[in-house]
């Protein structure tokens, strides 16, 4: 497990797909005491019958495929696993005492799961007052929409984003990177430090409440605001209100590209002096906004004559904001990615893992365990956290309420 | 409550923000010229620093005595140098949080970066846009606002542990460490991700379909095939073997694309959600910015803030998550003071 300031803090985690998961990595990589509360079928069936989006962890499904899934194993370092069958009795009675001892319970299920498990907040709460509950159904536990099936890439466009996002107005644009997930994730990290500081206060549990809906509305914010202020908003391809040049510009090489940006009138008359080509280094912002197809063409002329890295280098020596339009080979190469070790390879076949984009003094990936096979802490977490003898841990095994694989 | 000394542009803002929703005193040092944004500077500060207090100066060592008095200093800085010259590695404040490009290490700690630029070399904006054209970059702050979140939980959980520490988050890496499949696809498999529009791609169907008033996007993972043939109406879609697993939906998509364009095109918007809501098919609607302000859900949900300024009052969105469902206060946007501290 990662050592950090999080040390200590108990975390129950029910979540499953990415939102969840990749939040409370996050907080395993701060230290926090993670354990996955996994569904027998969690992470797939003892037979694989499809190859998962991310593949499989060493490129095979190899003998136990459930623990193989490349997505999930991604996302479940620094954590332990216990497998519960919680649509029993003993099972759910098992969560209710770990919940007794734990800080936090995470979930993102629909808004129904937990209750018909029997496992809502006025029980969790009565069982462990000071437990924090959070809960991230798609659009929240109450509401109209409280029933929407909700998944990343169906509800960005409900969140006001594919207003802005495309080549031009004409038509609207979906990010197809399920973007809504990733700002849930971010906020449910947010989410849970606020609560634990407030416990700090006031030694009370609480209930928080979060939706892939509402996250991505968040983060429309300004537009939203700016809409209200009578602003004119919409698509403009990779252009920048209050930036010109702003742009992806063709490199030497197929499918080859560079991101470049002005910021302001120095960084203009720097691109000027890298490129030449007649372009007017004391045009400002409105004249250049003008002139934004004149001066693509240029930009374009010269990037490419150039390899996108080697135009970024020669840009960014200028004082130019420029960066190559990567892939994931171009950023495992990177020089600046490997000095600071951020893929690390952790997980079975060395296979390079994204790192934790917070950089603490005296902490690094070097404590960081793999991702746990499907019930590997089962005993584990019952002994340290309940002091459960072997006997009865034995029995919930026999009895098919702790797994340790899939159902057949 | 935290005292949180607050520098920088939009990520620093974003993470300020969080500190004051939370209750905590926040003073903003306010930078002499404001970066770019994808709004005006009014829309901006309306959403980001109500509740904060604002101070133009650039005296440093009145900074430094502020950065000192706070327990949390949050940093943004333009390149690790300038970070530097700040003054950031002398003050005393328990938890300093720097917020930089690409970190404050390693041999690009002083490229200059946009969100587009950052996008771009993290992955992102290879994989957005069309296939026959130039890559879309992203527009907004999605960058900025999670790279400040990011400073908001590592500084809050030092505080937590009454650590004293210094944290370092390099914008590049918060971009690389959020893709969903893209880099272990290529580390599992060998496969470079590619773009293809709005189409999710290797989940079929999952794109955006025109309909009478608008667009709806569809997502149709595998487990919801069969109802969605019942929602298009087309219940014989189930036994038609071109469509019968994702694999052969994927190798068949422009034939089925097209069988779901006719079905879509007919329906409103309000329709197509009225059928996804009674067949529990996983479909969103593209929302105009009135319908966004106007949605009955959020409404109810209580979800918007009143946030006034000098001359204006405005909704805005309320932080992404509530505590035993608190209700949101009303905020002001106080106006920059000539600060002496």
């Amino acid at each position: 497990m990662a050592d950090g300031p999080l040390r200590g803090v108990r975390i129950l985690d029910l979540t499953h797909v990415w939102a969840g998961p990749l939040g409370t990595r996050i907080l395993a990589d701060l230290g926090a005491e993670m354990v996955k509360i996994e569904a027998p079928y969690g992470r797939g069936p003892q037979k694989a019958v499809y190859t998962p989006i991310g593949g499989w962890i060493g490129g095979e499904a190899g003998d136990e495929p459930w623990n193989s899934n490349a997505i999930f194993v991604k996302l479940a370092r620094n954590s332990r696993s216990v497998c519960i069958n919680l649509k029993s009795e003993a099972g759910r009675d098992t969560l209710l005492k770990l919940v007794q001892v734990a800080d936090v319970i995470i979930e993102n299920f629909s808004a129904r799961a937990m209750p018909s498990l029997g496992l809502d907040y006025e029980t969790l709460k009565s069982t462990n007052p000071r437990i924090i509950y959070v809960t991230m159904p798609g659009y929240g536990s109450y509401g109209p929409y409280r029933d929407w099936v909700a998944f990343g890439p169906s509800v960005e466009p409900m969140s006001g984003l594919t207003n802005v996002t495309g080549y031009s107005k004409e038509q609207p644009f979906n990010t197809a990177m399920a973007l809504m997930d990733p700002i849930e994730a971010v906020s449910l990290t947010a989410a849970v430090v606020t609560a634990l500081r407030q416990k700090e206060r006031t030694n009370k549990g609480a209930r928080v409440e979060m939706s892939l809906h509402e996250a991505g509305v968040s983060y429309s914010g300004p537009w939203l605001i700016e809409h209200q202020l009578g602003g004119n908003i919409e698509p403009i391809g990779n252009r920048h209100p209050q930036m010109a040049p702003h742009g992806v510009y063709p490199c030497r090489g197929e499918d080859e590209w560079i991101a470049v940006a002005c910021r302001n009138d120095a960084e203009w008359a720097s691109l000027c002096a890298s490129i030449g080509s007649g372009l007017d280094p004391g045009a400002n912002l409105e004249q250049r906004r003008g002139d934004h197809e004149a001066i693509d063409a240029v930009i374009a002329t010269w990037t490419r004559s150039r390899l996108k890295t080697q135009a970024a280098e020669e840009l960014q020596a200028a004082g130019v904001s420029a960066g190559a339009v990567n892939t994931t080979p171009d950023m495992t190469a990177d020089p600046q990615v490997r000095h600071r070790g951020f893929f690390v390879p952790l997980e079975a076949f060395d296979t390079p893992m994204p790192g934790s984009p917070i950089k603490l003094n005296g902490a690094s990936s070097n404590d960081w365990t793999p991702c746990p096979k499907l019930g590997a802490d089962n005993a584990g977490i019952l002994r340290e956290w309940l002091d459960y003898p072997d006997a009865e841990i034995g029995k919930l095994e026999q009895n098919g309420v702790l797994l340790n694989k899939p159902p057949t | 409550m935290d005292r949180i000394l607050e520098i920088g542009s939009f990520a620093a803002g974003f993470c300020g923000r969080l500190f004051a929703q939370a209750g905590c005193e926040v003073v903003r040092v306010e930078p002499a010229v404001a970066e770019p944004g994808w709004v005006s500077a009014a829309a901006s500060d309306l959403f980001l620093h109500p509740g904060k207090r604002r101070l133009q100066t650039s005296d440093a060592e009145l900074i430094t005595k502020l950065a000192n008095r706070a327990d949390v200093v949050v940093v943004e800085a333009a390149t690790a140098d300038a970070l530097t010259e700040l003054g950031f590695d002398a003050w005393d404040t328990n938890v300093k949080v720097a917020i930089t490009p690409f970190g404050r290490t390693g041999p690009k700690r002083n490229w200059r970066a946009t969100s587009s630029v950052l996008l771009a070399m993290g992955g992102y904006t290879y994989i957005m846009g069309d296939p026959d054209r130039a890559p879309l970059t992203l527009p907004g702050h999605y960058v900025d606002f999670q790279s400040g979140q990011l400073a908001y939980t590592a500084a809050n959980a030092c505080r937590l542990a009454n650590e004293k520490n210094v944290i370092d988050v390099g914008m590049l890496e918060v971009v690389m460490s959020l893709s969903q499949f893209t880099t272990i696809l290529w580390h599992c498999t060998g496969q470079i991700r590619q773009r293809h529009g709005s189409d999710y791609w290797s989940t079929v169907p999952t794109n955006l379909f025109a309909c009478t008033d608008g667009w709806v996007y569809i997502n149709i993972v595998p487990t919801f095939w069969d109802p969605f043939t019942v929602f298009l109406d087309r219940p014989n879609l189930v036994i038609d073997e071109r469509f019968s697993t994702n694999n052969l939906r994927m190798e068949n998509r422009d034939p089925l694309h097209e069988i779901i364009g006719e079905a879509i095109a007919v329906m409103t918007k309000a329709q197509v959600r009225a059928r996804a809501t009674a067949h529990r098919i996983p479909v969103g609607v593209v929302q105009t910015f009135d319908d966004v302000l106007a949605d009955s859900h959020l409404a109810e949900r209580q979800f918007w803030q009143r946030v006034n300024g000098s001359n204006v009052s405005v909704r805005s969105p309320s932080p992404a998550f509530r505590i035993d469902n608190a209700a949101r206060p009303e905020l002001t946007l106080a106006e920059p003071e000539a600060g002496d501290g």
